[in-house]
C-alpha cells in the first residue's frame, strides 16, 4: 500500500498544518543546495523561477530552443480560480467539490482540496506579473462560464490564456536568469534519471546541438515535461511533445499512475488525410452556441448547409435532453465516435461530425456571432477552406490532455526520494478527468505555491549532496547506456521511418484504447504492440550521426519510449474494469449506455512498477478515501 | 536594476538624432525653397533677397555653421547607423527578393538619397553660394545681374539642370520617408493622425521637389533673355 | 476539395553553424493541397529518409501558430506569401502547381544557422533577461483587484503581448532589427500599472541589450509588421521611442 503523506486533521485545515510543520531550510543553506527542473511550461517554469526566488541554485532544462516555446503556450480557454468575484456563489469548496465530481471520483481530495485553495494566490500572482487578463470597462477582471461549470470562474486573455500565463512564468524565470540563480539549459533533452542509494541524484541529457550526452547532478529532480498523449500520434499536443522523460524515470523505479486515463476532446478539427500531423482543437466554447448533427441517411453526400432540416439527426438533443449539446467532454466524444463506426459520419473520410451554428447565427446576429467566435471561425477556415459562417463546421474527438502520470504523494514526491513530478506529468489532480481550465490552474499551483514549500521540506532533512557525485560510478553507467542506446538506434538502418511506427501505434491506441475500450480490443492491442516494438528495433531507419542535431533521432527516442509506454497504458485500461471519466470500458455501461463506476472494486490509484520492457509491471494500490464528499453516479440525461 | 541614462550608442538615441536634425533640415528646405522663389520677380528681386540675407552679418554666419553642424551630424549618425545595418544583415541575403510588406521606393532609396543629396550639396555649395557673384558667370549680354546671372546662366545649361532636377527627385524621396518617419521615431504613432501624416508627408515632398525643380525649368523653358 | 499539386523545391542546407551552405532542389510531388506548408515538408523528409538522404531539419513544435518555434522564408517572405500566418498555419492550397519554392532559413548576423533551416534565436531570450519582465516575487502580489487597469490599457498590452517571438520580424527587416519583438515586449509591461516602476530601467537595457546582440536599426520601413503572424502594429515601436526618449 502506498502512502500518500496526507497531513492529519479536517480537509480545510491539510495544508495550513502542513505549512506549518514542515521543515525550514535556513536562507544561509538554501543555496548550498542545487534543484534541477526538467521541463518549461506552467509548472516547470514556475517552480524554477519560485524555488530560484527563494535562493536555491536551479538549473532548468528544457528541448525547444526557448523555455517560452513549451506547450503549455497553446491552452486557448482560461484557469480556473474561486475568487467569486462575479459573486455567484463561488468558493473555494464548491471549485474543490466540482474537481472531484469533474473527475468522476478517482483524485485524491486532499491535493484537489488544496489545488481549490492556491488558486485564488496563482490569480494574483500573474496579473502582479502584467498578465493581461480580459477586464470589464470598469477596470476589473472579466470572468466568464466554462466547460458548462455553473458558475463563472474562468480567468481569460482572450483566446490566448495559455501563452500569457505561460509568458508569466517565463518573464519570472527569465528574471532569475538574468541574476544567475537560474541557469538555462535550453535545447537539452532528458534521456536518463540516476538513482544512486535510492535518491534521485541527477539527470543525463542530451544536448540537441551538439548530440553530447551530459550529466547534471544534483539535492533534487523535478520533472514537468507534461502528458503522453502523443503516444496516439495524432493529438492536439505540440509534435515535440513525449514521455521519455516521465518513462524513463519509470523504467528506474518511479510508479506511473493510471496511465489509461486520457482525456479525448469532442471538439477538434476533423483529419483530413493520412498526412496529418497534428489536431487542432476548436475551443468548447462553441458547443454553447451551436448544434451538432450528422444526416439521417448514412452516405449522404450533399454539403451541409444542403441538407434539409427534417433530414438531420441532432444526436446529442436527442440522446440527452437535458444537457443536449453541453453534456461533457467523454459523453460528446463517445456519441460521435459510435455514430460515424455506424457509418453515419461526414466528410471525405467520413470520420466527422457537423457542428451548426447556423441557428445561433438567425438568433443573435452574425456580428454577435463573429465576435464571440470571430478567431475560431477564421482558424478553421485557414485549414479548412471552407467558411463556417456558411456550411456548418465538420469536427471530431482528438486527444487532448492525459490525467494519468507518475504518482506522486501530497508533497509532489514520487516513491523514489528526491524525485518531484509537478503538472500534467504527474496523476494527481483531476481523476479520471479534467475540467475545462483546470489544467492551467494545476500547473501553476504546483509550481508556485506547492513546491516550494514541499521541496523545502524534503531538502531541510537531507544535507546537501557533494559536487562530485558526478564522478560516482552510476553517473558514468547512465552516460554509457544511454549512448549505446543512440548507437543502436543508428545502427539499425532499415527501411521505415520512425514516423511510420508512431502513426501505426496511434492508429492502434486510437482504435483498441481510445473514447471506448473493450476487453478483447485491449488484449489485441496487447498482443500487438510488443510486434510493433520488435519491428521498430528491426527495421527503423534513423540516418545521420549522434553528435549532430538530429531531429529523426530525437524523434527515434521518444517513440521507442511510447511503443514501451503504451503496453502500460492498454495494461491498466485492461485490468480497471469499470467505466470512469475518460475510461469508458464497453462492458460496463448502464442499460442506458452511460458509463458505470464500480466504487466497491476500483476507488483507488493504480500505480505501476515497472519490471522491464515486455514484463508484466506491479500494481500498487492507493486507496482514496472519500471523507467530505460523497460518491455519485453522474448523470446527464 | 541599474541603468544608464544617455547613451549616444544606443540605436534609438541615433536614431532620434537624425530625426531631430531631420527636422531641422525640413524647415530649412522650406525657407530655401521659400527664398529661391524670388527667382520670379527677377534679377531686383532675388538680389535684394540675397542682399537682405548678406545684411544679417555675423547672424547669418552663425546659421550656416548650425545648418553646416546639423547637416554633419545628420549624415555622420546616418552613417553609423547604415553600416550597423549592413553589418546586421550579415553577408546573407535572400535568394529571391520579395517584400511583403508597404517597403515602398522612398524607403528603399533612403540612403541612397541621402547620398546623392550630399554630393549634390557640395557641389551646390561650390556652385551657387561661394560663386563669384560679379565674375564671369554672373554676366548675361554683358552685364553682371548678380547672383540672378549665376543662376539663370546655370541653368540655361539643361545638363546642369537636369541634375539639378535630379537631386530635388531625390531630396521629394527623402523627405516623403522622411517626414512621417520623424513622428514614427519620435513616439508619435495614432491610428488616427499617423494615416493623415503620411499623406501629408507625401503631398509635401511632390511640393518641395516640384518648387524647387520649377526654377531651372522656368529658367530652361520660359524665361527669355 | 483537396487537390494534388506538384513543387520544385529550392532548399537551404547547411549542416551546422561552422560549414558552408548551398540550395538544394528537391521535388515534391503528389501534394495534397489540403496539407500544411510543415506537412508537406514532412512528406518531401520521409521521401528523402527512404532514399536515404538526410532529412531537411526544420524547427516546428505546437503546429497551430502559437508557440513562435516554426519559421521559414519562403520565395523572399519570412512565413511564406500570407499575411498573418505562422508557416504551420500556411496550406499548399496558396501554392500553384509546377510552381518553384525557394526555402531558406532567417537570415541575421544574430540568428546563426544551426542547421538547414533551423536558427539560433536564443538572443530573444536574453533581451527578456535584460528586462522584459515585471520584478515581483512569489507570494508578494497584492489582490488582483487592488489595482483596476483600464481597458483600453489592457488592450493595448495584450495586442503586445501576442508577441510570440518568432524572429520572423528580424528576418523581413532590411537591417535585421528587432525593434518590433523588443517594442512588443516592453510595450505590453510598460503600459500596465504593474509595469510603471520598472519602466525606465526596462527600457533602457533591453534597448541596450538588444543592440549588443547586434541586431540593426529601426528605419521605419514597417516590413517587420508586415510579416508578423500576430500582426502586431509598428505603432508599438513608436511607445518604444517615445519611452526611450523619456527615460534617457
Amino acid at each position: 500500500m502506498l502512502d500518500s503523506k496526507i497531513p492529519q486533521g479536517p480537509l480545510k485545515d491539510k495544508w495550513t498544518t502542513f505549512k506549518f510543520s514542515a521543515r525550514l531550510v535556513s536562507p544561509a543553506n538554501k543555496r548550498k543546495y542545487k534543484i534541477l527542473v526538467v521541463g518549461t511550461g506552467l509548472a516547470g517554469a514556475s517552480a524554477a523561477a519560485s524555488l530560484a526566488e527563494l535562493g536555491y541554485q536551479v538549473e532548468s532544462f528544457c528541448f525547444q530552443d526557448s523555455p517560452r516555446r513549451a506547450h503549455s503556450i497553446a491552452a486557448q480557454g482560461g484557469i480556473n480560480a474561486a475568487k467569486n468575484y462575479p459573486n455567484d456563489g463561488d468558493s473555494i469548496k464548491r471549485l474543490f467539490y466540482d474537481t472531484i465530481k469533474g473527475g468522476d471520483f478517482r483524485s485524491r481530495e486532499a491535493n484537489v482540496y488544496r489545488l481549490a485553495e492556491v488558486s485564488n494566490c496563482i490569480i494574483d500572482q500573474c496579473v502582479a506579473q502584467g498578465v493581461p487578463f480580459a477586464r470589464e470597462y470598469s477596470g476589473y477582471l472579466d470572468n466568464r462560464s466554462f466547460g458548462g461549470a455553473q458558475v463563472s470562474r474562468t480567468f481569460y486573455a482572450r483566446g490566448q490564456t495559455g501563452q500569457q500565463l505561460l509568458l508569466g512564468a517565463y518573464q519570472a524565470l527569465m528574471k532569475e536568469a538574468a541574476k544567475g540563480s537560474v541557469i538555462l539549459h535550453p535545447r537539452m533533452e532528458m534521456l536518463d534519471l540516476v538513482i544512486i542509494d535510492g535518491v534521485a541524484r541527477g539527470i543525463v541529457v542530451r544536448n540537441l546541438i551538439s548530440g553530447q550526452i551530459e550529466s547534471y547532478s544534483g539535492d533534487a529532480v523535478v520533472l514537468a515535461t507534461g502528458g503522453y498523449g502523443n503516444v496516439f500520434y495524432l493529438s492536439t499536443n505540440a509534435k515535440g511533445s513525449n514521455a521519455t522523460a516521465i518513462w524513463r524515470a519509470h523504467k528506474k523505479g518511479a510508479f506511473f499512475a493510471n496511465p489509461c486515463f486520457t482525456q479525448i476532446h469532442p471538439t477538434c478539427i476533423c483529419v483530413h488525410g493520412d498526412y496529418q500531423s497534428k489536431l487542432t482543437l476548436m475551443s468548447e466554447s462553441l458547443r454553447n452556441d451551436g448544434r451538432v448533427w450528422v444526416p439521417k441517411n448514412s452516405g449522404d453526400k450533399r454539403p451541409g448547409h444542403k441538407i434539409p432540416e427534417n433530414e438531420r439527426d441532432y444526436f446529442l438533443e436527442r440522446k440527452y435532453p437535458a444537457f443536449g449539446n453541453l453534456v461533457p467532454r467523454d459523453i460528446a466524444s463517445r456519441s460521435t465516435k459510435e455514430l460515424c463506426d455506424a457509418g453515419r459520419g461526414v466528410g471525405s473520410s467520413g470520420q466527422a461530425v457537423y457542428l451548426d451554428l447556423t441557428d445561433a447565427i438567425k438568433r443573435l446576429g452574425i456580428d454577435t456571432i463573429k465576435e464571440r467566435y470571430g478567431n475560431l471561425f477564421d482558424m478553421y477556415e485557414k485549414i479548412m477552406n471552407q467558411n463556417p459562417y456558411q456550411t456548418p463546421m465538420m469536427i471530431y474527438p482528438a486527444v487532448h490532455y492525459t490525467m494519468g502520470g507518475l504518482w506522486v504523494d501530497y508533497n509532489l514526491m514520487s516513491n523514489l526520494s528526491g524525485l518531484f513530478v509537478i503538472g500534467e506529468a504527474n496523476f494527481s489532480d483531476h481523476g479520471a478527468n479534467r475540467l475545462g481550465a483546470s489544467a492551467l490552474m494545476q500547473g501553476l499551483a504546483d509550481g508556485y505555491f506547492v513546491l516550494p514549500y514541499t521541496m523545502g521540506d524534503y531538502l531541510a532533512k537531507n544535507k546537501p549532496v557533494d559536487t562530485n557525485i558526478k564522478d560516482h560510478a552510476e553517473f558514468k553507467k547512465c552516460e554509457a547506456d544511454i549512448k549505446n542506446y543512440t548507437h543502436k538506434l543508428l545502427s539499425i538502418k532499415g527501411k521505415r521511418t520512425v514516423d511510420d511506427f508512431h502513426r501505426q501505434l496511434g492508429q492502434l491506441l486510437w482504435d483498441k484504447c481510445g473514447m471506448a475500450r473493450s476487453e478483447s480490443g485491449l488484449n489485441e492491442a496487447l498482443n500487438k504492440i510488443p510486434e510493433i516494438r520488435q519491428e521498430f528495433w528491426k527495421n527503423v531507419n534513423v540516418l545521420g550521426s549522434g553528435e549532430e542535431f538530429n531531429q529523426a533521432l530525437e524523434r527515434a527516442g521518444r517513440v521507442a519510449d511510447f511503443l514501451e509506454f503504451a503496453e502500460l497504458l492498454v495494461a491498466d485500461a485492461l485490468h480497471r474494469q469499470e467505466s470512469c471519466g475518460g475510461h469508458f470500458r464497453q462492458e460496463y455501461q448502464t442499460p442506458e449506455g452511460e458509463a458505470l463506476r464500480r466504487d466497491d472494486l476500483f476507488t483507488y490509484v493504480a500505480a505501476w512498477q515497472f519490471n522491464g520492457v515486455g514484463q508484466n509491471p506491479t500494481l500498487h494500490k492507493e486507496e482514496l478515501k472519500f471523507e467530505e464528499v460523497h460518491l455519485a453516479q453522474r448523470s446527464y440525461k | 536594476m541599474s541603468y544608464q541614462t544617455f547613451d549616444f550608442n544606443s540605436s534609438i538615441t541615433k536614431k532620434q538624432i537624425v530625426a531631430l536634425t531631420g527636422l531641422v533640415l525640413i524647415f530649412f528646405v522650406v525657407f530655401h525653397l521659400a527664398g529661391n522663389l524670388f527667382i520670379y520677380g527677377g534679377p531686383a528681386a532675388f538680389n535684394g533677397y540675397v542682399e537682405k540675407l548678406d545684411d544679417l552679418g555675423v547672424l547669418k554666419t552663425i546659421a550656416e555653421w548650425g545648418l553646416f553642424f546639423v547637416f554633419g551630424i545628420h549624415i555622420l549618425t546616418t552613417a553609423f547607423l547604415v553600416l550597423e545595418n549592413i553589418q546586421a544583415r550579415g553577408i546573407s541575403r535572400y535568394a529571391v527578393d520579395n517584400s511583403k510588406g508597404p517597403r515602398s521606393l522612398a524607403t528603399r532609396l533612403m540612403p541612397y538619397s541621402g547620398s546623392y543629396l550630399f554630393l549634390y550639396v557640395i557641389w551646390h555649395l561650390i556652385d551657387f553660394s561661394w560663386a563669384d557673384q560679379q565674375g564671369p558667370r554672373s554676366i548675361i549680354h554683358g552685364v553682371s545681374y548678380g547672383l540672378y546671372g549665376v543662376v539663370v546662366n546655370a541653368f540655361k545649361d539643361p545638363l546642369h539642370s537636369m541634375l539639378y532636377i535630379i537631386a530635388m527627385c531625390f531630396l521629394g524621396l527623402h523627405l516623403a520617408h522622411g517626414t512621417q518617419s520623424f513622428l514614427q521615431t519620435f513616439g508619435f504613432n495614432d491610428n488616427r493622425f499617423t494615416p493623415c501624416i503620411k499623406k501629408f508627408s507625401r503631398y509635401f515632398a511632390v511640393a518641395m521637389a516640384a518648387g524647387y525643380s520649377s526654377i531651372p525649368l522656368y529658367v530652361l523653358y520660359v524665361l527669355k533673355v | 476539395m483537396a487537390n494534388k499539386i506538384n513543387l520544385i523545391l529550392k532548399v537551404w542546407r547547411q549542416k551546422n553553424q561552422e560549414s558552408q551552405g548551398r540550395f538544394e532542389t528537391y521535388k515534391a510531388l503528389d501534394i495534397d493541397t489540403d496539407m500544411s506548408f510543415l506537412e508537406m515538408l514532412d512528406v518531401v523528409n520521409e521521401s528523402l529518409t527512404k532514399s536515404g538522404v538526410d532529412p531537411i531539419a526544420f524547427d516546428h513544435d505546437c503546429r497551430e501558430g502559437i508557440c513562435g518555434t516554426c519559421g521559414a522564408v519562403i520565395n523572399g517572405q519570412a512565413h511564406g506569401p500570407l499575411k498573418g500566418t505562422t508557416l504551420c498555419q500556411l496550406h499548399m492550397r496558396h501554392f500553384k502547381d509546377g510552381q518553384t519554392l525557394v526555402i531558406e532559413p532567417f537570415r541575421a548576423k544574430t540568428f546563426p544557422i544551426i542547421k538547414d533551416l533551423c536558427v539560433d534565436r536564443s538572443a530573444f531570450d536574453r533581451i527578456i533577461q535584460a528586462g522584459g519582465f515585471i520584478s515581483v516575487k512569489t507570494g508578494q502580489a497584492p489582490d488582483a483587484h487592488a489595482v483596476p487597469v483600464p481597458k483600453d490599457k489592457v488592450d493595448w498590452a495584450m495586442d503586445a503581448a501576442a508577441c510570440i517571438g518568432c524572429g520572423a520580424c528580424v528576418a523581413a527587416c532590411p537591417n535585421a532589427s528587432a525593434m518590433l519583438f523588443v517594442a512588443a515586449k516592453a510595450s505590453h509591461l510598460n503600459v500596465l500599472p504593474q509595469g510603471v516602476p520598472e519602466k525606465k530601467s526596462r527600457t533602457l537595457n533591453m534597448v541596450k541589450q538588444m543592440d549588443q546582440e547586434g541586431f540593426g536599426n529601426c528605419s521605419n520601413e514597417y516590413e517587420c509588421e508586415a510579416a508578423c503572424p500576430k500582426e502586431i502594429s509598428v505603432a508599438h515601436i513608436a511607445r518604444l521611442n517615445k519611452d526611450h526618449r523619456q527615460a534617457s
